[in-house]
């Protein structure tokens, strides 16, 4: 099976393509460059230099999101139209998994984190001591104190990756528990991490239609936003005594 | 530290302008300047000024009908016009949160309809008319 994977929901854009386990092709560009000039001509020329033309593709796998709203929508839009011609299966992916399915082997808690401005974070938990990350909790926007609390709750070593990870170590130095920020390397989600659990998720039966692939941008809900920044700016919420 | 607001009172749509380039000259990356005033209170023309400042050769136009107008500069300026929207969720569905992310200048008229989607720390500017002298404006700058 190939899977053509592409990962659009940061600065950078990447596309990968998987084949029966195998990286045969990654391509990855982080140059200020907008997706809308860079995604197509990237699939194009890592497909042409793989000599593995889109028609012998099996699967398209994007990341759905959290991210960049713009970025999200390129990708789920490339792969869609990719899709269409030919009825093709497709993985909508969430970012945070793409991003823990690159640390695998890693003891206690893999905490994906990303900024999303107003003191939150989108974030989900995995457990990645085997060779496939297994999902603790769903995709959230969680406020920073609050997924700080669960952590020290859960009690677990924690390693974070993602764009919010700094930030989540440098407010986590004084706990208990053992932090580990990822090495650069390791931080950000790439479009081999969408093929790789797009490969999980065929695997279970997970894939879609082009037709339902959608992006998921996860905003909380404005009250419970307004809620967030008030705490932050030392006010009381609105159900404070 | 607070700063103190910053009075003017312009005659024309000239020194409007002028008031607007003075506030462009001090923008930098990431700054959002959100106006207020009525129509015909002449916030397109003290954007007009922000560009200048900003130094922007790119003609200003309003982005009543495109919503949000992107000029290129030594630092990018984006203009919006959210006259249109009528909800967070609307302001969140153009883009907004990404134009906050790319070091750029925002520049919003009509921010009346969005204030829930304006984080803290934005520059505020009021524009007010309905004087006895109809070009006659006061404005007020806010840190």
């Amino acid at each position: 099976m190939k899977i053509l994977a592409l990962e659009t929901s940061s600065k950078a854009v990447s596309c990968a393509l998987w084949a029966d386990g195998v990286c045969a092709a990654f391509s990855y560009q982080n140059s200020g460059l907008t997706h809308s000039r860079t995604l197509m001509p990237m699939i194009s020329n890592m497909l042409g230099s793989a000599e593995t033309p889109l028609d012998r593709v099996d699967v398209i796998a994007c990341s759905r999101g959290p991210g960049s709203f713009t970025g999200l929508r390129i990708g789920v839009a490339a792969a869609k139209g990719m899709a269409w011609a030919r009825d093709l299966p497709c993985a909508g992916v969430s970012t945070l998994e793409a991003m823990a399915a690159q640390s695998a082997a890693v003891p206690g808690i893999v905490a994906a984190v990303m900024d999303a401005r107003r003191n939150q974070f989108y974030n989900a938990l995995f457990d990645c001591s085997g060779t496939v990350p297994v999902r603790l909790c769903e995709d959230r926007a969680v406020g920073i104190d609050d997924l700080k609390k669960e952590l020290i709750r859960m009690g677990k070593p924690v390693f974070l990756v993602g764009d919010g990870a700094e930030l989540c170590y440098t407010m986590m130095k004084d706990v208990e528990i053992s932090v580990t920020l990822a090495a650069e390397g390791h931080r950000w989600q790439t479009a081999w991490g969408v093929a790789l659990c797009a490969a999980a998720m065929a695997q279970r039966g997970e894939l879609t239609t082009a037709a339902a692939l959608t992006p998921v941008y996860l905003r909380l809900p404005q009250a419970e936003r307004e809620r967030l920044e008030k705490l932050s700016a030392g006010q009381p919420g609105p159900d404070a005594q | 530290m607070a700063i103190e607001p910053a009075y003017y009172r312009s005659l024309r749509t000239e020194m409007t302008e002028e008031i607007g380039e003075r506030l462009g000259r001090c923008l930098r990356p990431g700054d959002v300047v959100a106006l207020f005033g009525d129509v015909g209170a002449g916030k397109t023309a003290f954007i007009r000024g922000i560009a200048r400042g900003m130094g922007i050769s790119k003609p200003v136009t309003s982005p009543t009908y495109t919503i949000v107008n992107e000029y290129d500069g030594p630092v990018p300026l984006f203009h919006f016009d959210m006259y249109r929207l009528r909800s967070a969720q609307e302001v969140f569905d153009i883009g907004w949160e990404d134009y906050l992310g790319r070091g750029g200048v925002c520049a919003v008229e009509w921010s009346s309809n969005i204030l829930p989607a304006l984080e803290n720390g934005y520059i505020r500017v009021d524009i007010k008319s309905g004087f006895e002298d109809p070009d006659m404006r006061e404005i007020t700058i806010t840190y």
